[in-house]
Formats: C-alpha cells, structure tokens, sequence
C-alpha cells in the first residue's frame, strides 16, 4: 500500500510551490476518480508519492464561459457541469454528449476535464471532441502561464508534457460556427459505466453549395496520444460528401492507425470498428446515408 | 392463484441500514487476518521464511499449514492453507495475523515463500490428454459418468440427416456485492465464527475439521447476506477456517474481509464445458438418436463437482423425447481456481449447448426454431433423456405463453422483412426451452435433506429454527408463507429466528435449487405436526373428526359449517392448559428415487421445473454490439407463494445470464487471471437489462409444499441460448463459444461475409 500525505493548499499558486518544492513524490488531485483507483492497484506510476495535493476545491477553477469567439472551461469544472452547460450544449454538443457517457452519474459529478487531460488516457472520452475543436490549455506553474494546444499536451499514453510544478487550469476553443454539425460516437462494451474500446469526435461544415468547407476527424482509443487524422479530412475538405467517400475517410483513420502503431492482436478488431464508427460518425454529422 | 402477502422477512432491515453484515461487525481486541498467496498456478512449496513478516510492527503472529491442530482438508479439497503443493495461482500458504487490516496487508508481503514451480495445466483438454503433468498422484481424472437409453447406433440409422456440433462455455465469477468475510470468536466452549455462506452446517463441519475440534464446539452464526449465487460455499469454509485458526492460535477474534480481487483470484467459479453433440434427425423433424460428450473444467480441487457434473450428464439432451441417447461426462483436475456451484449448478452450460444445437438443427433442416422444439419437447408421462417417466410437465404450457406473448410467428416474419430493409443494425428473436431437476436429485439421496422446528409461545407466536440461508433469494419469506397457508395463521405471529447452529437444526444448503422444494416440505411438515396437536383438539371442542378441519384467517372449522369455529389462539391455551406443547418439527428427505448409477439410468429428480423464454435483440453489424431488447421469461413455479419475489428471482436470473451470454469471462488462459475487478471483469449494468416480461405459471407438482416448484436456478439458464439464437436470427452468424463480446461478434461477423463473398 503506498502511504502519502495530504495536502490542501489555498490557491493554485500555493499548490504550485508545493509541486515545485516536492517534484516528483507530490501529485496533484482533482476528483481523484483515476488518481485513487491507481494508488489503490499500486500502480507504478505512483511508486515514489508522498504526497497528494488536493486542488479539488479551488473554486476559481470551476467555471464555463463565453468570451468573445472563445468558450473557456476551468478545469475543475466536472462532467456534470459540461453536461448541463448551456453554453456547451450551444457550441459545442458533441462535447456534451462525450461527456455524458464518462462512467456513471457519481463519476462524472466527481471527475474533472482537467484530471481527463491530466490522465492521459488514450481512452478518454471528452478529449477527441476536444482535439477536434483545436482546444488550447492554459498552464500555470511556478514561473508563471502560457496557452498551449491541448495535443502538445500528451507526451505518451499516460503521460503528459506538463513541468513537474505545472496545473492545468483553463481548456478554451473557439465556438463553432453556427452551421457546423459535430457528432460524438463510443463503442464500449456494454451500454454504461463502460471504457471506450473505441470513440471518435467529428465536426463538419458545409458550404452553401454543398461542398465541406471544414472537416475534423479525432477518433479516441486507437492512438497513444490524441490527434486528429488529416489524411482522412482531407479525402472529404472541398467535396460534395458521398457514402463513398465517407467510407474512404473512414479506411484513412485505420491506415492512420496502422502507420502509427503498427500491427497488434488487437488490429483485426480495432481496424473494422474504428473505421465503420468514422463513417458512421460523419454520416450522421453529413446526413448521408 | 397469486397471493400478495406483503413484505420479505429481511427488507426493513435491509432497506433501513440496519442489517448486520459480517464486515459491519466489530469485538473488543479484534486482530485482523491477511492471507499470503502463491503467484504460480502449480508450484511446491519448498520453504516460508517468516522472520521479516513476524517482525513487522504491529504483526501478532504468522500461520502456516504447520499450526493448523486439526486437517487442512479432506483428501483432494481445497487446504485452507496449502502444506505442500499448491494447484492454483492465489492459493493461501500463510496467514499474517496484525493489529490492523492494513498491517496484515502489508506484512503479507514480507512473508518469503521459496518454490519448485511445476508445469501448469490449464484446460481440462490439456489435463486428460495423454504425458499431461499430473496435478494428483493418481492422475487429473475429476469423474467421468455415463448415462443414456435405447441405442443410439440402431436411431442414427433410422435418421436421414446427421448433425455433429461442438459448444464452449466460459468461467464466469458469481460476483455477489459483498465478497467473502467471517469474524472468530474464542469462546471457553471452542469457537464461535460470524459468516455469509450458503450452507452454515457444512461450513461448520469445515471449521471443526480445521481446529480438531467436535462440530458442537463450533458455533456459526450467519449474519445478513450480501448475495451468494454458489460463491459462498466451500469458499465460507475456508475464511471461516482461517479466521478460527488465527483466532484459537492468538486467543483473541479475527476478522477477515477478502477484497474483490482476492475473491475473484481464489474464490470458486462456474465449470468451463466443452459440449460435444452427434444427432440423428428424420425427414419429418423427429430426433432419432442424440450422443453427447461432455468435457468440464474442474479445476484444482473436488468441491461439488460430482454433483454438478451428474446434472449436466442428465439434463444434457434438454427436455426432449429421444428414444436412443447416449451421454458421457468427464471432469478434469486443472490448475485453475476450483469450479463450484453456481447459478445453475451445470445446467447453464448444457442448457446453452442442447439449446442452440436444437435451434441450429431446426435452422438447417428449414424448421421453424419454435414449432420445431414443440414438435419434440416431452409432454406428460413421456420418458425422459435417462429414462425417467416424466410427470407434471408443463412444457406444453410454458411454451404457449412464451408464443403468445412474443406473438411468436408475426413477429418473426416482421423482423426478417425489416431486415430485408438493409441497414447496419439488424435485429432478430430467438427461443429456448429448459428442464430442470429441483434439488439434488437421485445422485444426492443421503444428503438431501432438511429439518425445520417451529417453536411455538403461549401467545401463539411461531418462530421458525431453520440453518436455510437466505442468500437473497427470499427463502425466509417462502418459509413464513408455508407457515402460515398450513396454519391459516397471520403473519406477524411468525418470525424466523437468526442462523445459529448452536440452536437450528440442519437444513441443507441454499443450493441446487432445493430451498423451496426440500427445505420448504420440511417447513411444510413442522407445521403439519403443530397443525396435528391443535386439530386433535380442535376436533375435541367442536365434536367433529380431525381430519376434516380447515386452518383459515386464525380460525379452525369443518368445511360448511363456518360458524361453529373455534379460535387459533384459543387452541393454543387450550394445548398449554392440557400440559401439552405445540410445537412441531418437519424432516424432509429426498429418497425413494430408483436411479442406476454405473448406466445412469432410471429416476434422477423428483420433480422438474419447466420454462421457456422469448428474446429480440439488435445486432451491430460494424461493431459488433449486441443489445438485448425484450425478454419474455416464462417459468412455471408450481404455486407462487409471493408473485413480486419470483417476478426478482426472474430479473435477477435474466441479468446474470445476460452477463454469461455477452460479456463475463474469466480470464486465465495461463492459469493467471487477469481481470480481477469490476473494472475489467464486466457484469451487466441496469441499462443492459432487456425490457422484461415475466410470466409465472402455475401448474402444481405432487412433491413441492403447495405444489411449488424452485425457481431460483431456472431463471439463470434461458437466456443465453435464447440471445445467441436471436443474434443467429438477425445476423446468420452462430457463435458457439460463450461470450458473444465484440471481438468475437466482429471475428464471426467478418467470417460470414468472406463466406457470402466467396458464394
Ligand atoms: C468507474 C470509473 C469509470 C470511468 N469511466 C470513464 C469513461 O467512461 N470515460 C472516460 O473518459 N473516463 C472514465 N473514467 C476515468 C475518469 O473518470 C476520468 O479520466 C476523469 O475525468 C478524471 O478526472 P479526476 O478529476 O477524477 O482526475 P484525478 O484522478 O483527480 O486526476 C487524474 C490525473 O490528472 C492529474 N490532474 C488532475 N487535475 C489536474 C490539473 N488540473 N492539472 C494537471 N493535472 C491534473 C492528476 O494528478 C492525475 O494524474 C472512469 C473512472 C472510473 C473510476
């Protein structure tokens, strides 16, 4: 059993110093719903903790925003919060939905967008909405801020870029334009309180004369950090979307996956799946049938 | 028929808070109890060095086989700490006894075990095959049993086609929310063990054994029950056996709680079965001969894996009339966790088999799946796959329900032309028929039995003395209702008094199925004998025979002449004024059953219960989910004591077998399991329940108290054959290894369409 201390500090500036002071043996917490599970199966991740850094309730940190072209979340803000965001449900819907279908009701009132990123799970479900609206963080340490895209963020499957002294503290992206459709897609192994095998997050414009004016495809759980696919956006960008072509872009995302991670026992399922929830994903963001 | 009596005995306990579960519990200077486990799923033990663990602070003392003062099991039983030779990964070879759970936890660790690993086994093909490391000294042979009639050379002969199948089913975990746990007592007399089990004498025969002490010296007492579903048989044993020999080695309690991965590493799981089937079948759709090869995966020890082989041997033709049937069955010593009872006690397995292959049959040779198993299915007095006379069958009636409901045909042709329509998502309705035996049956006479006491006060209140466990399955509040339809008593005068075998007497396990059907008559009996004294002077007051006297609403009368009653109460100061006692005691045993058991032939249950289920799912076709929609469950019960409790036992039912059909699967293929909690080892949750429709029947036996039948087992063997027919139904493909999870749904999936590819 690892055994650690607890620490509460008042500000996020005081949790950074405490980071800054304790380096590797401190880690941050936010609703603690993936931290907790993994001190418990002694993950070894964890080995040198000594001390938990609750940030849980920093307040300042709890918010969903409009400002200006640009909607603002702070990272402690749960997936309750973004599920019952008005502003969210407006610009970005398929982010709710995402969201929506994070573990269960107690789990998504205790975990946080922010613990989502810090996880770096390549299963997340908020994330691919996220990387496909180009979201920026905004990452305060003891040396002050900067905004960065939340893909630079992901170093590896479980692993971030993020200075050891380092808390996210904001997600923002630019609203979506009023004529974009966005659509979310998981396949989990049962109906509820299931880890996506496999997730995507489409948005798509479409101009007047019909032809697709943005496309941004993020599939989830088939990456070990998450990207969008531009070979596969790019098969739709300036086209009329036909089944045809929503098929291509699909068999693009699993190329993609291939090229990146190569071929494993887990392909001959992984390969079909992720590319007929692609199409699917688009077809239904497109209205194709 | 369909009383309501209102509440379950244990609800407002239970609902409130207020009932005491095992780990709720707490005595002054408790210690807690750690068990060290072996990481090598067959290994000798070559030495446990304890020094580092003993120094620990806080640490009381380390135990090993050693200090054990009785045995540490009976000959091929699991150890309750292993002496030499451990036979699956997650044994127990030590204990580490400590001032805090968490200390013990951590002092497990320290505890050095040197081994000499040996070669693992881990199929019960592997294990019977020929040079295969033996796991015993006589070898990895579990059982092996024979059944059948007629001959089943001359029926292929008369058949026109020829049908060979093959059918795996998976290790599934019972998965009851509250995980192993027992707390010992010392006591001047010897030992007295709080714990969840199934059975509280067996456990403490267990315990006694463990100590070397007499079983009277053993007190165990079985506090509420966070559900069992088999798991807490011998594996009760085995932590109440812990818990006491820490308990009598240190002279203070112990306590003990397994986490869920311990459970799932060491605790008892469903038999694995490969089921292989040859049948003849006519032109017209009449089987002619059925030979079936059953192979189970006992794993390393014996527990009840003779019994529930028999039952997979008997009932493995399903509720058929075949004329020439031909089975064998052989159970294989494995290094995996030990096969046990659970829900179904066998029957899921070969009910899947015998299910689908019937299914398949009826496909192939363009039989309607439903009209074909009609055409088949026993009726009344028609003799059984192991040549029994087959009585009070209800088949007949259980599938017309299911038809009706389901609007069977329509509906059938409805979906198919929807999928006619094309789409991605498919969908279909499969059928399944089943027969049970209730109880033990034959291969079980001796220990199928039961005692039940009713004590009965002056002021006519009756307290039941019965070792039952109520697992969850209401089996308490089956008692109160036999209680009171035999005494026509209301029912705040009964109450069930707490398992304690120090004062209730030897009622048999809450297993098999028998609770209501053994149990139940025993309750049936003692009221009887109450029933006896208070008629006899009933009868006396009155001045009419005994025999006619009618027990109803507190009063005792002779059939029209209602008025001239005399009161319930009234008789009971009457018997204690005389000198006399009311109180009574029932004996149930299930004997008489004429079964040969070299040939498996003859009278194997006393009675059977019969049901049949309805099932629409929708299949994926691009990822392979599979969403059961509707469930229609018809079970006949024979007389339902309490409608909303068969009504949950069904749900209950559906949900598990929900789990074995799409999801559950232990994962071990090397003898390490890798999905040890809920996170990996995925059960259904509310949202992957089907829409249910539950129909109880009601078509009484000659041997259940009232007529019932059990229930609780039945529920749990419909739904997988009858989902992977209707994913056959919707999508063509069969999948004949459960579960049908996505990968394999995709891989046969992927399989059809090369086929129709290559056409
Ligand atoms: C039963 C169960 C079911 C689940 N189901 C799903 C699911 O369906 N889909 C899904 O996507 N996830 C699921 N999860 C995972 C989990 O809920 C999410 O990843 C969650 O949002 C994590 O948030 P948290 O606040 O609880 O993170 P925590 O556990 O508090 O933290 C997670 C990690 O992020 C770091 N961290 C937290 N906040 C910050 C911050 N502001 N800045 C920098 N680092 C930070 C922590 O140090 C830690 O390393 C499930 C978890 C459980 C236990």
């Amino acid at each position: 059993m690892f055994k650690y201390d607890y620490l509460r500090p008042a500000s996020v500036k005081e949790a950074c110093e405490l980071l800054a002071l304790h380096g590797d043996s401190a880690k941050v917490i936010a609703g603690g719903t993936d931290l907790m599970v993994q001190i418990r199966d002694e993950d070894k991740k964890w080995a040198n903790i000594k001390y938990i850094i609750d940030i849980g309730h920093l307040k300042e940190m709890k918010y969903i925003k409009e400002d200006g072209d640009s909607i603002c979340i702070g990272a402690l803000s749960s997936h309750t919060d973004i599920v019952k965001s008005k502003i969210l449900q407006k610009y970005a819907p398929f982010f709710c939905e995402a969201s929506s279908t994070v573990g269960s009701p107690q789990i998504r009132n205790m975990g946080t967008i922010g613990g989502s990123i810090g996880n770096a799970s390549p299963a997340s479900d908020p994330v691919p909405p996220l990387i496909a609206l180009d979201a920026e963080v905004k990452v305060v340490g003891t040396s002050g801020e900067r905004t960065v895209l939340l893909k630079s963020i992901f170093a590896n499957s479980y692993k971030t870029t993020l200075k050891v002294d380092e808390i996210i503290t904001e997600i923002s992206f630019k609203k979506m334009p009023t004529e974009a459709k966005s659509v979310f897609l998981k396949l989990g192994r049962r109906k509820a309180l299931a880890i996506s095998r496999m997730n995507v997050g489409v948005i798509v414009v479409v101009d007047s004369m019909g032809f697709v004016s943005d496309v941004r495809i993020a599939p989830g759980c088939i990456f070990a950090v998450p990207d969008r696919v531009k070979i596969a956006e790019d098969v739709l960008l300036g086209k009329v979307p036909t089944r045809e072509l929503l098929v291509e872009a699909g068999k693009k995302v699993s190329e993609e996956m291939i090229n990146r991670t190569g071929i494993r026992p887990s392909t001959e399922f992984k390969k079909p799946a992720i590319e007929s929830l692609t199409t699917r994903a688009l077809s239904q963001a497109l209205e194709v049938e | 028929m369909v009383k309501k009596h209102g509440r379950r005995v244990d609800v407002l306990a239970k609902i409130t808070g207020k009932a005491q579960y095992t780990n709720d519990m707490s005595f002054p200077h408790m210690l807690y109890a750690s068990t060290v486990r072996c990481p090598n799923p067959h290994a000798k033990i070559i030495s446990i060095e304890r020094e580092q663990a003993e120094q620990y602070p806080g640490v009381v003392m380390v135990i090993t086989a050693d200090n054990i003062p009785g045995i540490p099991s009976q000959y091929k039983q699991k150890p309750i700490l292993v002496p030499e030779v451990v036979r699956y990964e997650g044994e127990g070879v030590a204990l580490v006894v400590a001032k805090s759970k968490v200390i013990a936890a951590e002092a497990a660790k320290l505890v050095k075990v040197i081994y000499d690993e040996l070669p693992a086994v881990t199929s019960a093909e592997a294990a019977l095959g020929k040079n295969a490391q033996k796991i015993y000294d006589d070898g990895n042979l579990l059982c092996k049993y024979k059944a059948g009639k007629g001959n089943v050379e001359e029926g292929f002969k008369k058949a026109d086609h020829i049908f060979e199948k093959e059918y795996r089913t998976q290790r599934v975990d019972h998965t009851p929310l509250e995980t192993e746990a027992a707390i010992a007592v010392p006591t001047t007399e010897g030992m007295t063990v709080y714990a969840p089990t199934n059975d509280a004498y067996k456990a403490r025969l267990l315990i006694a054994e463990t100590l070397g002490l007499r079983e009277n010296q053993v007190r165990f007492i079985t506090p509420a029950i966070g559900g069992s579903f088999g798991a807490k048989n011998y594996d009760a044993g085995v932590i109440g056996a812990r818990s006491a020999l820490a308990a009598m080695l240190t002279g203070k309690p112990v306590k003990m709680v397994f986490t869920r991965e311990e459970s799932m590493i060491e605790g008892t799981k469903r038999h694995p079965y490969i089921c292989k089937y040859k049948v003849g079948v006519t032109k017209a759709g009449r089987i002619t001969a059925m030979e079936i090869d059953l192979i189970g995966d006992g794993g390393a020890y014996l527990s009840k894996s003779h019994p529930v082989a028999t039952r997979t041997l008997i009932e493995a033709s399903g509720p058929y009339n075949i004329d020439n049937v031909k089975s064998k069955v052989t159970l294989a010593f494995t290094n995996n966790t030990y096969s046990d009872a659970m829900r179904g006690f066998g029957s899921p397995q070969v009910d899947f088999a015998s299910e689908v292959l019937l299914d398949e049959i009826a496909c192939e040779l363009g039989f309607d799946p439903l009209e074909f198993k009609k055409m088949n299915h026993i009726k009344e007095n028609d003799i059984s796959g192991v040549g029994q006379v087959m009585t009070d069958v209800s088949l007949g009636k259980c599938v017309a329900e299911a038809e009706k409901a389901s609007n069977w045909k329509e509906r059938k042709a409805e979906l198919a032309s929807e999928r006619n329509k094309g789409g991605s998502k498919v969908k279909g309705i499969g059928f399944a028929l089943i027969h049970r035996g209730e109880a033990f049956g034959a291969a079980g006479q001796g220990i199928d039995t039961a005692e039940v006491q009713l004590l009965v006060n002056n002021d006519g209140g009756i307290t039941i003395l019965s070792s039952m466990a109520d697992v969850g399955m209401g089996g308490h509040t089956m008692m109160v209702n036999v209680i009171m339809e035999t005494l026509g008593v209301k029912r705040e005068r009964v109450v069930m008094a707490p398992v304690d075998t120090s004062y209730v007497p030897n009622s048999g396990p809450s297993s098999a199925t028998r609770g209501t059907m053994v149990i139940g008559n025993a309750a049936r009996l003692a009221a009887e004998e109450v029933k006896d004294k208070l008629a006899a002077i009933a009868a006396d007051v009155l001045g009419v025979l005994k025999e006619e006297l009618v027990f109803k609403n507190e009063q005792i009368y002779s059939p029209g002449k209602a008025d001239e009653h005399v009161n319930y109460q009234d008789m009971i100061n009457e018997i204690f004024a005389r000198g006399q006692t009311p109180s009574g005691r029932g004996w149930y045993t299930v004997s008489g059953l004429d079964w040969d058991r070299a040939n498996g032939f003859g009278e194997a249950y006393l009675s059977y219960a019969y049901g049949a289920a309805v099932t629409e799912v929708e299949v994926d076709l691009e990822t392979g989910q599979v969403s059961v929609d509707k469930f229609i469950a018809v079970h006949d019960v024979g007389h339902a004591f309490d409608k909303s409790e068969v009504i949950g036992q069904i749900n209950g039912g559906v949900s598990m077998a929900v789990g074995m059909a799409l999801f559950e699967d232990v994962d071990s293929k090397i003898g390490h399991i890798k999905n040890t909690n809920f996170d990996k080892y995925l059960i259904p949750t509310s949202l992957d329940m089907p829409e249910m429709n539950s129909i109880v029947v009601e078509v009484p036996t000659k041997t259940g108290p009232f007529g019932a039948r059990g229930l609780g087992e039945p529920t749990a063997c419909t739904a997988a054959p009858a989902i992977i027919n209707a994913i056959y139904d919707a999508t063509g493909i069969r999948i004949r290894e459960l579960p049908a999870n996505l990968e394999t749904m995709m891989e046969e999936l992927k399989n059809s369409r090369n086929k129709t590819d290559l056409n």
